[in-house]
């Protein structure tokens, strides 16, 4: 019996090998599944999908999270893609809350749920550069919300304008700081542009 | 050593057998439980960008923007609310129901405020709880409710001053570089995060002491740089602290605010001293109160303090003792308020009563206003100015006649700093935090107008 329980201890320890896999639990979820089309895409609607994937973290190349409001898996290589961590990344976020295609040249409205693995084709510089069918280049001082800033290297969209002249910004921001909605002043500096979606219905 | 026989083995076998199968019996009900996949989440939230200070005669349209939880459907949210209303800043709030309007760019609930309470000489005050119809949730903005109303101002007599279209390129150079260090974590070097692909954040902000001392938050080695009275101190206090704002206290003390809105005390050495969250989601500003830290917070937009005489306070007590108004050093107040592309309205108020407002326009578009504080009686205030390629702050210094003096500086920096850290003011100067290629630096500009 006492060799029974000595073994059984053992055969337990073993099982929690496959616990350290649970990090990626949730990526068991992520799927392929086709996105919905659809007719409408309202700005505020826009503000509900991304602002609930705040706190579910930031994967580079990434476009796959849970509602949990947890990163599963928050300590990634940065700017290493295919880790499966959770989270999108600031291009991912933007492509998926902006309903995008994966073709480029169409500009329909295509809803993709949260664990619909999916990044789009477009990184932060394309996204500045107004690549893309349902993207144009918008002037910053006229930019609203849920349209975007975008550098060389990053991109963030304004959830609100605030009193200081500044934005409230949702972003993917870094594998650090994760996606989160932060107060931040892209709209006056020089190494953002701004970024608009076509097609907003209210 | 003894052979096993044969029943142990089967034992031992059966053990190890049992373990794993229990083992994965275990992970897979605690992976098939309440699994968080696809969980729909309870959210909510609002936007407001409250009109603190208005023309005379201006209608006041109250906007406000919903957030949900996500629909299947992909449509927005469907939501009602109420605007809680009084004229000046005392008595009884009367109910009215908000107009769901079309659009959402500009918030999709609004409340067109009675002319009657519009016009009153005291202003307004009002709150706002917004619901969510399909889940039952509500919110409510300002975070302080009834305890701590936003509130609207008339701007009156106010200064106007024109800046015209401004000239990029002529930017003032510093009277003195205070502070500088090179990239590096040795003593010497201040830290240097990131990569050309993912950005660089460096020193996210800094403070100036009384007595002159500059106080460099070097985020990325966890540590405060003092540069004074002659000599370099390094005081490390953790982790590091990425985007963090950060203050001193006139004991010494001081305040790290991290990007996840956690504001941690630290004694003068760098020891812990307590931590507290924040009342709202966002913030924009970590500033000195009258009686310890005040933070901007959104979505209420108001200064909240975070701790009174040392002693942290709770959310829900930063949310109570929350104003629109920042206290000045000179002990009045002042509102501030950008309103599209180029208006910057600045109020000073004593008692919550007007004393003096400047109405400042601009050709170009204003950004963000950096710093709004009193030096002697005057006002100085720094703003960005931008265009679509271009961007500098201009320093403007506001009197009783107008505009007292103005100038431009430069705004490049190499690193990311925390939002509304780039500037402080002391000692009647000026002070600006900088990085370059190189390195870090604090630079000063004397504002020499006469007190």
């Amino acid at each position: 019996m006492r060799r029974f329980i000595v073994t059984l201890g053992i055969g337990l320890a073993l099982s929690a090998v496959s616990g350290a896999q649970a990090y990626h639990r949730f990526w068991a979820g992520c799927n392929y599944d086709a996105p919905t089309f659809m007719t409408t895409m309202t700005r505020d609607a826009a503000q509900d999908y991304a602002n609930a994937a705040r706190y579910e973290g930031y994967q580079w190349g990434g476009g796959c999270w849970n509602y949990d409001d947890l990163d599963s898996y928050p300590d990634d290589p940065p700017a290493v893609a295919g880790t499966h961590g959770e989270g999108g990344d600031c291009s991912g976020l933007t492509f998926k809350t902006w309903r995008e295609s994966t073709d480029t040249w169409r500009d329909g409205r295509y809803y993709w749920r949260a664990l619909r693995n999916v990044h789009g084709p477009y990184d932060a510089a394309s996204f500045r550069n107004g690549e893309g069918a349902p993207n144009h280049i918008v002037a910053k001082a006229t930019a609203g919300v849920m349209d975007a800033f975008a550098s060389g290297t990053h991109i963030g969209m304004i959830f609100a304008r605030s009193l200081y002249g500044g934005d409230q910004i949702v972003e993917a921001k870094c594998e650090a700081c994760g996606t989160n909605i932060f107060y931040r002043t892209y709209r006056g500096d020089s190494s953002y542009g701004g970024v608009g979606r076509w097609g907003w219905t209210g | 050593m003894r052979r096993p026989s044969i029943r142990s083995l089967a034992g031992g076998a059966a053990g190890i057998a049992a373990g794993v199968i229990g083992g994965i019996v275990l992970t897979s009900v605690s992976a098939a439980g309440p699994a968080p996949v696809s969980r729909t989440p309870a959210l909510i939230d609002a936007t407001h960008v409250p009109p603190v200070l208005r023309l005379p005669g201006e209608p006041v349209r109250l906007r406000y923007g919903l957030v949900c939880a996500p629909r299947d459907d992909g449509r927005p949210c469907d939501g009602e609310g109420t605007v809680y209303l009084r004229a000046g800043r005392s008595g009884p709030f009367r109910p009215y129901p908000f107009q769901r309007g079309d659009e959402s760019r500009d918030g999709r609930y609004f409340l067109d405020v009675p002319a009657a309470v519009a016009d009153s000489n005291d202003g307004f005050s009002y709150y706002a709880v917004l619901r969510d119809d399909s889940r039952g949730a509500s919110v409510t903005v300002p975070s302080g409710g009834a305890d701590a109303p936003q509130s609207s101002l008339p701007l009156g007599a106010a200064i106007r001053i024109a800046l015209g279209r401004h000239a990029f390129g002529a930017v003032r150079d510093p009277d003195a570089r205070v502070a500088a260090a090179s990239w590096g974590s040795a003593p010497q070097d201040v830290g240097l995060a990131g990569s050309r692909e993912l950005g660089f954040s460096g020193p996210s902000s800094f403070d100036v002491e009384p007595d002159g001392t500059i106080d460099l938050l070097d985020s990325v080695n966890g540590r405060v740089m003092r540069w004074g009275q002659g000599r370099r101190e390094l005081v490390p206090f953790g982790d590091a602290a990425e985007l963090a704002d950060f203050t001193v206290e006139s004991d010494g003390t001081f305040d790290v605010l991290d990007a996840r809105g956690v504001l941690r005390s630290f004694h003068r050495d760098g020891t812990p001293g307590w931590t507290q969250k924040l009342s709202d989601r966002t913030w924009a500003k970590l500033d000195h109160g009258s009686s310890g830290p005040v933070v901007l917070q959104q979505p209420s937009e108001q200064w909240m303090p975070v701790a009174d005489d040392g002693i942290p306070l709770t959310r829900k007590q930063q949310a109570a003792a929350a104003h629109a108004e920042k206290k000045l050093a000179n002990g009045d107040d002042l509102l501030v308020a950008r309103i599209g592309e180029g208006e910057l309205r600045i109020g000073e108020v004593h008692r919550g009563a007007p004393v003096r407002a400047w109405r400042i326009t601009s050709e170009t578009p204003l950004g963000e206003v950096q710093l709004a504080e009193s030096s002697g009686s005057r006002i100085v205030v720094v703003t960005r100015v931008y265009s679509d390629d271009h961007d500098e702050f201009v320093a403007v210094v506001l009197d009783r006649a107008g505009l007292a003096a103005r100038f431009s500086v430069a705004s490049d920096s190499w690193t990311e700093t925390a939002p509304l850290a780039r500037f402080r003011l002391a000692r009647g100067a000026l002070y600006r935090l900088r990085t370059t290629q190189s390195g870090a630096f604090v630079d000063r500009f004397d504002l020499e107008v006469p007190q």
